[in-house]
């Protein structure tokens, strides 16, 4: 046995000063970190992030741009069109038209010109169909509101029915809007996460007494809630505030908890659970991580929810109190002129589809960059 | 099984019951009575109106009044509507808002699904972007703005389908459209995200891996995955479209329950109000168990509250 | 098939998203200018089957609540009620009483026996005569405690002998003695509570409309739920009811005066939405549709356009209990604030005028002189906001404030928001006073109302019949509708005085009324009226001869005719 022992002088002690192979090469990160890392380099998230802090920003200073206050009103400006020096081309030149059609040509122009209050030295018309072919005849006014009015300065999103500036209102709505969205987030992230993943983790009577409660919350509507709120609180952006916190998260728990009693009985968590991970920690660090994108989906869609619902609640009388402002409001209150002053729909709903489109283009790019499998 | 559910059954009984009685209470701090000209009456002759209404009894006796009506079936008479039962206006309106939101579930929830499967499928082409715009759109324009403009061109413009009223089913056309335009948009989104998730998934790429096409993989493993959020957002959603949506009703003139049931609030009918709302906690809470059994069916892994 | 519809559906759903986003895109010009044409188009649409065919097709913005006429609360039940019912007399042109049921009456000396002759042809849809048990029923019924009428006792509480003593069920006194009699099946004999000069007119209202015993009691809690449940002795009768969606009227063959009646049929369909409602009227569905102030703007020009006056009164009410309202010159200070020019104009936009007095122009005149109302008494509040500041400031010093904080309760009409943002903003322009708009339900804010829970309020009156007591008996002291803490004995007494002893003497009434009313706007400042509603319209031209009513049922269809559709 003796024989066949090496000799000592063949063996070198590894160099253990500098050993490439337990080295990690790619720097240590955490995961959020690497969430951010990667976020970073997600082009339309960035554009959406971008359009938000745009957004933001404006809704800060916007209603400051101009001299015009958010409730001043003067009815001699009702409803003028939209100007911005530069952009005549854009359709914001202050100008009005409309096409009246009647059997003959001259009863065509005499409407044309009636229709925007017989100014005619700031009208102009233009035949379009002189009656000859045998179909009606048309004539189109086009009527020069600002001039007419002898107004100097501009509205760069022209007025609304009582005259007050719809730039200032909508960026004034807009902070309100913004402000429902983040809350709308807030509730979501906190309460209904929370709730749907207890309520899937521990499972059993837990559970069953989670859901049932639930259920009954589900059961109340909201408008019930609400017009509770209202009457003891008055109307307000604080009864509107508890109202989404009251019923605004069961969703989320709810889809939480479906995801997690899919994920529970997986491997992985067997496998943590073995090794001792504590049940707060399974969940924090196993199984939240897991359901990340659906939870930034799902907030996608509690974001308009609560807008929308604001919104609604405008519509039947009962949020935000005249005269304040909200993207809802400004909206509820253009639909009516929709067809003939479509400026006072248009801005505001611009300004809440592009919260949403960035609000969704920007929860993409989250969702990709919190999926481990994503990783490269 | 059959325990889970006899099980689940009898806690929807209860829940019901804790509803009825929450919602009772609640409406007796709404302030207000429900005669209509109460300013012009002397306070006797509005005592009588009261008595006539029950609403002279003491709440306790009223509350015992209404749960012995409730078990059987019977949910009282509206104030606005003069001797009129709640369950007979209750199912008279409800027809039209069940009609339209099943359609647009249907439509909403197939056009919404094909358009995340290609958004999955094709992720981060120009199909992927086109279909996530739509969704976007579909999710970021209100559905009265939307309803509007739909009504104005497709009915008044082009004269394609009514502009409104509820006579036939090419009435529905319109409203269904602009109904499924949520759960379109709803359906993508989840489709989408997690057929990605899916397809990511080892599973995936071992069947990929042994020569299964690229839609068999995303029919046969990755459709399934994806029900399971999608069922859970979009079953309370059906409930909410099935039971109205005053807007879609106002702008469409459909005589559904939405609209009554907005009324209903503003005119302090409160049999109206605690109807429709036992109604429409009845159809959550099915729909709910609904979809918590559904859980099991989809995903054998999913075991529920049995014998814990 | 299946397949096409699918495609078609989902063809509408891209074509509209494209739409949205054009329309999103460019701006007025293209949707405004596309206006114009929609008529033309609708015309040649195949909803113009047959010529001149008599249908009436018009919506209502709410559901029937009731068709029972002791039941009735509302202006929706009132208008088919009326369309259906003949009481005594009806509503004709002008607001004048015509020959319904009764062909002629006889007043005592005293004014307080009424004697109607009823005619002997009109039947029940049943077949069934109407008979003058057919009024002492139905008149019993509407102050009989068991029913819970509300406007029973309301309208004829204090008019009819003990009519107020029956409604109330402590007294226990039988319907029986109500001052209504059947002398014979023809004629039927009312005794008054004191003379009521406007009594005529009031026989025109649904409350006072017959009922037929047999078939009331007969369908007993069904009446009057169902098409089938209902009697009709009217021009129409309601054939068809699909509630919460709208309801036909087919003529009555056996209206007594059925050779007036032209319309075959009326249908109506509940349509809440301005817009909707438009769109409707575009495509030729609805022959009539209500115009906001923006739909003004563009159908302006049509030659369907048209305004109905009516004597419909908006005000602020103030609650004098609140201790700066107390303050005359505050009120009066409000009152002048206003720019009411400019809110009928911009605002509401839809033909309104304002309003300067608490009786509405075009509802009564002077017995002798014919002179209108309004026109007597004039402009009873000015905008002078000079003086408004003046008075502010002189009530802000005899109260020893500063800044004032008033509540206001919103109004609920289509352009309340609007409204009351203005409101809001015109009082604000007073130096130190900060308005808060509270918005709450319907019903809540009745309640508020009823409470004086109120600092300022947004009210709205119209007229149960034709005589200026209907506006102004409201503000005696603790009258019903007063709820704004008024009270002035020299005012209660001239109201009272008007409605007694010059019950019988026309002229010295009518100043009475005219002095009483200097009184309550411009003495004591007890409201700031805001404007006399007007509805803008578009017509079908070929609907003609309906008549448009000031009180009880909007529209009278008995005469109305299609001609040259």
């Amino acid at each position: 046995m003796d024989n066949h022992k090496p000799s000592k002088d063949l063996f070198v002690p590894v160099d253990t000063t500098n050993d490439e192979s337990d080295k990690i090469t790619r720097p240590s990160l955490s995961f959020w970190q690497d969430s951010f890392i990667r976020l970073r380099k997600n082009v339309g998230a960035m554009i959406g992030l971008f359009v938000l802090i745009i957004l933001t920003v404006m809704a800060i200073f916007g209603p400051y741009m101009n001299e015009y206050g958010e409730y001043d009103q003067d009815l001699s400006r009702s409803k003028m069109p939209p100007k911005v020096e530069g952009l005549g081309w854009l359709g914001m030149d202050g100008m009005l038209t409309d096409v009246q059609s009647a059997d003959t040509l001259e009863r065509a122009q005499e409407k044309a010109l009636m229709r925007f209050n017989n100014q005619d030295e700031f009208i102009e018309t233009e035949v379009l169909n002189d009656g000859s072919n045998g179909e009606k005849a048309e004539v189109q006014a086009t009527y020069d509101v600002y001039a007419a009015k002898g107004m100097e300065e501009n509205f760069w999103f022209g007025t609304d029915g009582l005259g007050r500036d719809q730039w200032t209102r909508t960026w004034i709505g807009t902070r309100v809007s913004l402000y429902i969205a983040f809350l709308a987030a807030a509730i979501d992230m906190l309460i209904g996460v929370t709730y749907g993943g207890i309520s899937a983790y521990y499972g059993g009577r837990v559970d069953n007494y989670m859901q049932r409660f639930i259920e009954i919350l589900v059961g109340i509507p909201n408008l019930v809630l609400v017009i509770l709120m209202i009457l003891i609180l008055e109307p307000g952006i604080l009864s509107i505030t508890i109202a989404l916190a009251i019923a605004g998260w069961i969703s989320m728990a709810r889809i939480v908890r479906g995801q997690i009693l899919k994920l529970k009985n997986q491997e992985f968590v067997l496998a943590s659970r073995t090794l001792g991970a504590k049940d707060n920690r399974i969940l924090q660090k196993h199984l939240i991580p897991n359901v990340l994108g659906l939870i930034i989906i799902n907030t996608m869609f509690s974001i308009p929810s609560a807008i929308f619902f604001e919104a609604f609640l405008s519509f039947i009388g009962l949020g935000l109190p005249t005269p304040m402002a909200s993207l809802g409001t400004l909206i509820n209150a253009g639909f009516q002129s929709l067809q003939i002053y479509p400026h006072i729909l248009l801005f505001p709903a611009i300004i809440i589809s592009l919260i949403m489109i960035a609000f969704n283009v920007l929860a993409d790019g989250l969702r990709d960059a919190f999926d481990p499998k994503m990783r490269e | 099984m059959t325990r889970y559910i006899f099980q689940r059954l009898i806690y929807m009984v209860i829940t019901m019951f804790l509803i009825a009685t929450l919602t009772f209470f609640l409406m007796k701090f709404l302030p207000g009575t429900p005669l209509s000209a109460a300013d012009k009456l002397s306070e006797e002759q509005q005592a009588v109106v009261l008595e006539k209404y029950g609403l002279d009894d003491p709440v306790p006796v009223q509350y015992f009044n209404y749960m012995v009506g409730l078990a059987q079936g019977d949910l009282g008479i509206s104030f606005q509507f003069d001797n009129r039962e709640v369950t007979n206006i209750i199912m008279e309106r409800i027809g039209p808002s069940m009609q339209l939101g099943i359609q647009a579930m249907v439509i909403g929830t197939i056009i919404g699904m094909l358009l995340g499967l290609v958004s999955a499928i094709y992720h981060n082409g120009p199909l992927d972007y086109t279909s996530t715009f739509l969704a976007v759109l579909g999710q970021s324009i209100p559905s009265f703005v939307f309803a509007g403009l739909l009504q104005y061109y497709i009915g008044v413009k082009f004269g394609w389908f009514p502009v409104a009223l509820w006579e036939g089913w090419e009435y529905t056309v319109l409203p269904t459209v602009s109904l499924a335009i949520f759960p379109i948009a709803i359906a993508a989104r989840f489709m989408r995200t997690e057929m990605l998730e899916v397809m990511g998934s080892d599973y995936i790429v071992t069947a990929r891996a042994k020569g299964v096409n690229k839609f068999g993989v995303v029919f046969k493993h990755g459709l399934r995955n994806a029900l399971i959020p999608l069922i859970t957002v979009l079953g309370p959603l059906a409930v909410g479209l099935m039971t109205g949506t005053l807007v879609i009703e106002n702008i469409f003139a459909v005589p559904g329950i939405g609209e009554q049931f907005v009324k209903a609030i503003n005119m302090n009918d409160y049999p109206i109000i605690m109807g429709t709302t036992l109604l429409l906690a009845f159809m959550f809470i099915f729909i709910i168990l609904i979809i918590d059994l559904l859980y099991g069916v989809i995903d054998p892994r999913i075991r529920l509250a049995e014998g814990e | 098939m299946k397949k096409t519809n699918w495609l078609l559906l989902v063809l509408a759903l891209v074509l509209s998203m494209f739409l949205a986003a054009c329309s999103g895109g460019s701006d007025e010009s293209s949707d405004s200018a596309d206006s114009g044409e929609d008529t033309t188009e609708s015309d040649s649409s195949d909803e113009a089957s047959g010529d001149s065919e008599q249908v009436l097709n018009i919506m209502d913005t709410a559901e029937i609540p009731t068709m029972d006429a002791s039941l009735a609360t509302d202006a929706v039940a009132f208008q088919w009620l009326g369309s259906t019912t003949d009481g005594l007399y009806r509503l004709g042109e002008n607001a004048q009483p015509e020959p319904g049921i009764a062909k002629s009456h006889e007043v005592s000396e005293d004014g307080l026996e009424w004697t109607f002759e009823l005619r002997e042809d009109a039947v029940w849809s049943n077949g069934d005569p109407v008979t003058a048990n057919d009024f002492v029923y139905a008149w019993q019924r509407a102050v009989n405690p068991d029913i819970g009428s509300e406007y029973g006792p309301y309208m004829m509480g204090g008019v009819i002998k003990n009519a107020a003593e029956i409604a109330d069920p402590e007294s226990g006194m039988p319907v029986e003695e109500l001052g209504v009699e059947a002398v014979d099946d023809y004629t039927f004999k009312v005794t008054l509570e004191k003379p009521v000069p406007y009594f005529e007119s009031l026989t025109t209202f649904g409350t006072f409309l017959p009922l037929n015993q047999k078939f009331v009691e007969e369908q007993g809690d069904q009446y009057a739920l169902e098409a089938d449940t209902i009697l009709a002795n009217g021009p129409f009768k309601i054939t068809e009811w699909n509630h919460g969606e709208g309801w036909t009227l087919e003529k009555n063959e056996d209206y007594w005066d059925a050779e007036n009646v032209n319309l075959d049929q009326i249908n109506v369909k509940v349509v809440k939405e301005t817009a909707t409602g438009v769109n409707l009227y575009d495509t030729g569905e609805v022959d009539r549709v209500n115009l906001t102030s923006e739909f003004v703007d563009q159908y302006r020009t049509s030659d369907d356009f048209q305004i109905a006056e009516k004597p419909v009164l908006f005000y602020l009410k103030m609650n004098q209990e609140n201790e700066v309202l107390g303050n005359l010159n505050a009120r009066k200070a409000i009152q002048m604030i206003i720019d009411r020019q400019s809110m009928v104009d911009v605002i509401l936009n839809n033909g309104s005028i304002p309003s300067v007095g608490h009786v509405p122009q075009n509802f009564t005149k002077h017995p002798e002189t014919e002179e209108d109302f309004r026109e007597i008494n004039g402009d009873l509040v000015e905008t002078n906001k000079e003086t408004a500041q003046e008075l502010w400031s002189k009530a802000k010093e005899e109260l020893g404030v500063e800044e004032v904080e008033l509540g206001y309760l919103g109004g609920d009409t289509e352009t309340a928001l609007d409204m009351d943002a203005y409101i809001k903003d015109q009082l604000e322009e007073l130096e130190g006073l900060t308005v808060t708009v509270q918005s709450v339900p319907f019903k809540e804010r009745l309640a508020r109302d009823e409470n004086m829970e109120y600092d300022i309020q947004n009210s709205g009156w119209g007229p149960d019949y034709i005589d200026p007591n209907t506006f102004l008996n409201m503000f005696i002291t603790d009258g019903g509708n007063n709820k704004t803490g008024y009270s002035n004995e020299e005012y209660d007494s001239m109201i009272e005085k008007a409605n007694n002893e010059l019950a019988q003497e026309p002229v010295e009434r009518f100043e009475t009324f005219l002095e009483a009313e200097k009184m309550l706007i411009q003495d004591d400042a007890v409201l700031a009226p805001l404007y006399q509603r007007a509805l803008a319209q578009l017509w079908k031209p070929y609907v003609k001869d309906v008549i448009v009513n000031p009180m009880g049922p909007d529209y009278t269809y008995k005469y109305a005719q299609i001609e040259g559709k």
